[in-house]
């Protein structure tokens, strides 16, 4: 970092605050530029984010399947015999009084669509909704036992993304760009690929940077000639002739810049426009799947009407994470996702083929191209859903119990981490908030929780605000 | 980095410290209650206070329980600077009395010859001109303006732009974004909030006819007790519900309680400096704001409905208002609940019972929210508790608000405020640079009664304002954050700032007003980010997209990407700063968006059409974005890429708005 940039040094933590503003960006851009053209993932971390991890991480990056609208994990991957047994009859009094959205406590326990059987050598359960991904069930770490604050979307959307309920959080993917910055100094750190159906409930904020520098928001990406907005100039703009342009700005930024005594700001933004002109080779080419051979296109799915599209976000999210970028979040699910009220076999069956094939494709896709053990997956929504039926055969959400997997070599595989209780409704069993879970998260990454922070408004802030417990059973 | 992070943590440890030491050697006994303290006239003249208040307010339905087991203050904390009122201070002598042209300079001057430092030359008039004239008003000053400026004219020009239509509007854009202001609700339905714009008009006409500051905050937090037959007063109301909002919460309470937070954490970082926010769950940690001090700030705001106008309102009668009516705060009538600390900050969890009151440690004149306050009894106009708020705010000898105002301008005009954590003046905040300056500046704001535009004048009008950025008799080491002022700070433009200047440039910024925000076009790819595509309806008349950014339609779940890419707030919290980062999309959005693209085509058509020569279409463009003729070396330049394509003119204009000295006021 210190190479070839005179970074002006703070000497308070109030100075510290101020370049938070600009010195941040121009520092976390300037170590981006300084690794220059890098298109190998195994290049050191240390030196490119803003904080170096507190120790040796098990991951570097991470590929984030966000099922939008909750997914229901007593359907998916928590088994519930008493959920047949009793299927019909309510909820007994025992369990207490039960917090819903849409007032369906009193309404009878509705059995799995599908059977789960188990699976692998482990013995895992995943439901018949997935076959393909259960045929990976040795290489998957479910969380049963994931629990949230809220029972609202947007609430539980922040909430799984930033930690808080409220928005105005810096999201996960903003803290680990933050932390380790970005391997590839073409591309941004974190990168989301939204569902071509249409936004997250709660929007843009759930993978803003908040209060952290604008460097670290999620910078959306989609398939095609344009993955990143304004990447390209318009029709009829030759490159040659942007270069012209480019080279007079640069031209005149220089002697702006050496009328100024080598101001640090104004030798960033004179790089962001290098980097920004090498974007528009870069990311078209990482969204270029034409040298992906036929093999590849069929595992992934591509040749599949069903498949295709988030077939091709998956096989995108690989060849990002190839290319260095920090951060992916994948997000299946239109404005409406996985948020099955009135019948769950229509509304999970289709979404179940969709995903199912790609993401058992990903993980085995990761394994052999040596990124396995280096990178983390996370698949989950912003809650599950509850044991007792909605509209007959709709589920409810429920956040006080349900299931998150983890999968990578830094997680222990085929394993089922704490449970719910008899019928799915709370986490019974080593609870794990959210807070814990993205304690764990960081943790696999390299960073001790407490640690990573960022001063705003008087106060240190950090992802797990004052909670989190790092769940060491499910690290391998 | 670690370095930095390192040095920070360090810091921060060593203030807790050094408040821990405190309470060892018995200065601080912040967690220990003591029955003896309570008794002994000697260890608190609040107790006294205290003693009395239990006596007179026989009326008050409920003692104020929370006090009997609150953390006491002490005199290290009474003695913090913020918390005790500004004296107005003699001005300093200095050496260079001749340098100084109006008294700030006195007190800059004083702390530079104390380090043995001069101050930066003055700067040139142009770079000058585009300074005052951005920091004034968010805009360039106009070619014309650039060639006609001699230094002689400054003040008139000072003048000029101070009465100018375009400064009420940018100076609105400050307080909103203090206000969080935003046209929709923000989470998952973020709904349009179709008059939010009446409170977003009332400030900029408070700006513009210089209403006095007192006033002005007076209004915001009471306007509708003050002045109950006034509509106008009313709609001031709407700072304290700016913030996001969640009206389809399942539990009404909950909503309602989420809300009162809000506003009473707003309140209290942008009117008092105080992150009494900290202080809803638990005794603040540092600071010495106990969670009874939040709770009774919260009592204030307690007895009023806040209504959402055609929607549910928070509290009171459901759907009682009209679409088109402002949204206000609005007294409920008594007799009002008791207030209540609550357990952990969970609205469920009701603790001990407080009276509305003020935050102690900002109230060394030990003043009572007495009035109607305490009171039960039906009045016509409410509780008024917010009136009392509004005048306990607002008097002369407060320690914090005029302090807090006098800093946040400041900041306006250099970068940074003397106290350099606007929001923060308690215990952990930054320490002022020019103590005496900022006690000058607040005392001096209440002589001039309360005049915005008068303390704009004090600043702009000073030799210190007018230095160069870059001080040649001084290295840069010397003062490396320039803490002293030995030069003047550079500042990039914000996004607004960006996108106005580049309009003004192009010859079509539209000076229509006020009135309902505007939905300029959005690219294709963003809709899909929407919950519906009828959360972006672009306005019909194509003027009015190119109206001043104020008038923008503020959309809490999406914002217009140059102004994102920006780092323009979210509008989430009250934003006292904001962030200047340096960015990749930045670049992409000056040079490939439509706007950018369409500005530079227009800013080409104006120079064709006033010159046919293209030595002179060079010279005006310079003029007209970076307030400055050519050199020669730079005209060849603009030349040869002029006549490189048939569209060279279109790319020298895109290539002017993409230069860093656009981006850049020196």
């Amino acid at each position: 970092m210190n190479e070839n940039d005179s970074v002006v040094l703070p000497n308070s933590r109030r100075d510290f605050l101020r370049q938070a503003g600009g010195g941040f960006g121009a520092i976390a851009l300037s170590a981006m530029l300084q690794d220059g053209l890098s298109t190998s993932a195994a290049t050191s971390i240390s030196k490119l984010g803003a904080v170096a991890p507190h120790f040796a991480p098990r991951a570097k990056r991470v590929i984030y399947l966000f099922m939008h609208g909750g997914p229901s994990h007593v359907d998916l991957f928590d088994p519930k015999p008493d959920l047949i047994k009793y299927a019909g009859k309510p909820l007994p009094d025992e369990f207490g009084m039960v917090m819903t959205r849409r007032k369906v406590a009193a309404n009878p326990l509705l059995p799995p669509g599908k059977p789960l059987r188990r699976r692998g050598e482990s013995g895992l359960e995943v439901s018949d909704y997935l076959p393909e991904i259960a045929s990976v069930a040795d290489d998957l770490c479910v969380i049963r036992s994931c629990h949230g604050d809220s029972v609202n979307h947007p609430q539980a959307v922040y909430q799984m993304n930033t930690g808080s309920i409220l928005t105005g959080r810096p999201s996960l993917g903003s803290w680990v760009s933050y932390g380790l910055g970005s391997e590839n100094a073409d591309m941004p750190a974190f990168v989301v690929m939204p569902d071509p159906g249409g936004g997250l409930k709660g929007g843009p904020p759930a993978y803003g940077s908040a209060y952290l520098p604008a460097v670290h928001q999620g910078t959306p990406m989609r398939p095609g000639a344009n993955p990143i907005l304004h990447l390209q100039p318009p029709e009829g703009v030759t490159s040659a002739r942007q270069r012209r342009l480019l080279d007079f700005v640069a031209n005149r930024n220089r002697e702006h810049l050496a009328a100024r005594n080598s101001d640090d700001e104004l030798a960033a933004r004179i790089r962001a426009y290098e980097l920004a002109f090498r974007m528009q080779s870069t990311a078209p080419q990482l969204v270029d799947l034409s040298r992906e051979t036929v093999e590849t296109e069929q595992l992934y799915g591509l040749d599949v009407k069903e498949t295709r599209e988030f077939g091709t976000r998956c096989l995108l999210a690989r060849r990002m994470v190839e290319h260095g970028v920090r951060f992916v979040q994948l997000i299946s699910g239109d404005g409406r996702g996985w948020d099955a009220h009135e019948n769950v076999a229509k509304n999970h069956g289709p979404l179940s083929r969709a995903v199912d094939k790609p993401i058992a494709a990903l993980l085995r896709d990761l394994k052999r191209r040596g990124l396995w053990d280096d990178t983390l997956v996370i698949w989950g929504g912003e809650f599950g859903r509850m044991p007792m039926s909605e509209q007959g055969t709709g589920r409810d959400h429920n956040p006080w119990g349900y299931s998150v997997w983890l999968a990578g070599g830094s997680v222990r595989g085929g394993m089922a981490y704490g449970a719910t209780d008899a019928v799915g409704l709370r986490a019974a069993e080593n609870p794990v908030h959210i807070h814990d879970l993205h304690a764990t998260i960081l943790h696999i990454l390299g960073y001790d929780h407490t640690k990573l922070t960022y001063p705003h408004n008087g106060r240190d802030e950090r992802l797990t605000d004052v909670a989190g417990r790092v769940v060491r059973e499910v690290l391998a | 980095m670690n370095l930095f992070l390192r040095a920070a943590e360090e810091e921060s440890h060593a203030k807790a410290q050094r408040r821990e030491e405190g309470e060892k050697n018995g200065v601080r006994p912040h967690f220990h209650f003591s029955f003896f303290s309570l008794c002994s006239f000697a260890s608190s003249r609040l107790c006294v206070s205290f003693l009395i208040l239990s006596l007179a307010t026989v009326y008050v339905v409920q003692a104020d329980e929370a006090a009997k087991t609150e953390p006491e203050l002490n005199d290290v904390d009474r003695e913090h600077w913020a918390y005790v009122p500004p004296q107005h201070p003699e001005l300093p002598t200095v050496q260079d009395a001749a340098w100084c042209r109006t008294p700030v300079d006195r007190f800059i001057l004083a702390k530079l010859e104390a380090a043995k430092l001069h101050p930066a030359a003055p700067a040139d008039p142009a770079t000058l001109l585009r300074r005052v004239t951005f920091d004034l008003t968010g805009l360039p000053p106009t070619a014309e303006q650039v060639k006609q400026f001699e230094a002689d004219d400054y003040e008139a020009t000072v003048d000029r732009l101070l009465n100018s239509r375009a400064y009420a509007e940018r100076q609105a854009q400050h307080w909103l974004d203090l206000a969080r202001y935003a046209d929709t609700d923000g989470f998952e339905h973020d709904l349009v909030r179709s008059q939010a714009w009446r409170y977003r008009d009332w400030v900029i006409d408070a700006f513009a006819r210089d209403l006095p500051l007192d006033e002005f905050l007076r209004l915001q937090i009471a306007g509708d007790e003050l002045k109950p037959d006034d509509a106008d007063a009313a709609i001031a109301t709407g700072f304290l519900i700016c913030g996001p909002d969640m009206p389809d919460l399942n539990r009404a309470d909950e909503r309602r309680s989420m809300v009162l937070n809000e506003i009473t954490s707003t309140v209290g970082s942008t009117l008092l400096g105080l992150q009494i926010g900290c202080a809803q769950c638990h005794d603040h940690k540092f600071e010495p704001l106990s969670q009874a001090d939040f709770y009774r700030l919260r009592s204030c705001f307690e007895t009023a409905a806040f209504l959402s106008p055609g929607r549910s309102e928070v509290g009171g009668d459901k759907k009682t208002e009209k679409k088109d009516a402002p949204r206000v705060f609005r007294e409920l009538p008594g007799p009002w609940e008791p207030s209540h600390l609550l357990v952990r900050g969970d609205f469920q969890r009701l603790g001990a019972a407080v009276d509305p009151g003020f935050p102690r440690v900002a109230n060394p004149m030990q003043v009572r929210l007495t009035s109607a306050s305490s009171s039960s009894s039906e009045s016509a106009s409410g509780s008024g508790r917010r009136s009392a708020l509004a005048s306990w705010l607002t008097r002369p000898d407060h320690p914090l608000t005029a302090r807090v105002l006098v800093n946040r301008v400041w900041q306006q005009h250099f970068v940074h405020g003397l106290v350099r954590t606007p929001s923060d003046f308690g215990y952990l905040g930054d320490a002022p640079s020019h103590p005496e300056l900022l006690d000058w500046l607040a005392t001096e704001l209440v002589r001039d009664g309360w005049s915005l535009k008068q303390l704009h004048w004090q600043i702009v009008l000073s030799a210190a304002y007018r230095q160069s950025g870059i001080n040649q008799s001084v290295d840069v080491t010397a003062d490396l954050q320039n803490r002293l002022i030995s030069r003047f700070p550079r500042r990039r433009l914000d996004g607004e700032e960006l996108r106005d200047g580049m309009l003004a440039a192009s010859g079509r910024l539209s000076d229509r007003r006020g009135g309902p925000g505007v939905i300029p076009p959005l690219p294709q790819e963003l809709f899909g980010s929407l919950r519906t595509k009828d959360q972006w309806t672009v306005s019909p008349d194509e003027e009015d997209h190119r109206r001043r950014s104020i008038y923008l339609f503020v959309r809490r779940n999406l914002r217009l990407p140059l102004l994102d890419a920006f780092d323009r707030p979210d509008t989430m919290a009250s934003c006292p700063q904001r962030n200047r980062s340096t960015t990749a999309p930045q670049s992409l959005v000056l040079l490939n968006s439509e706007f950018a693209q369409t500005t530079a085509h227009d800013l080409a058509e104006s120079l064709r059409r006033d010159q046919t020569d293209v030595a002179r279409q060079i010279e005006r463009a310079y003029c007209t974005c970076v307030g400055r003729t050519s050199t020669k070396d730079e005209a060849a330049a603009a030349r040869e890429l002029i006549e490189s394509d048939p569209a060279g003119l279109v790319d020298f204009c895109l290539a002017l708005f993409n230069l860093n000295e656009f981006a850049y006021v020196d």
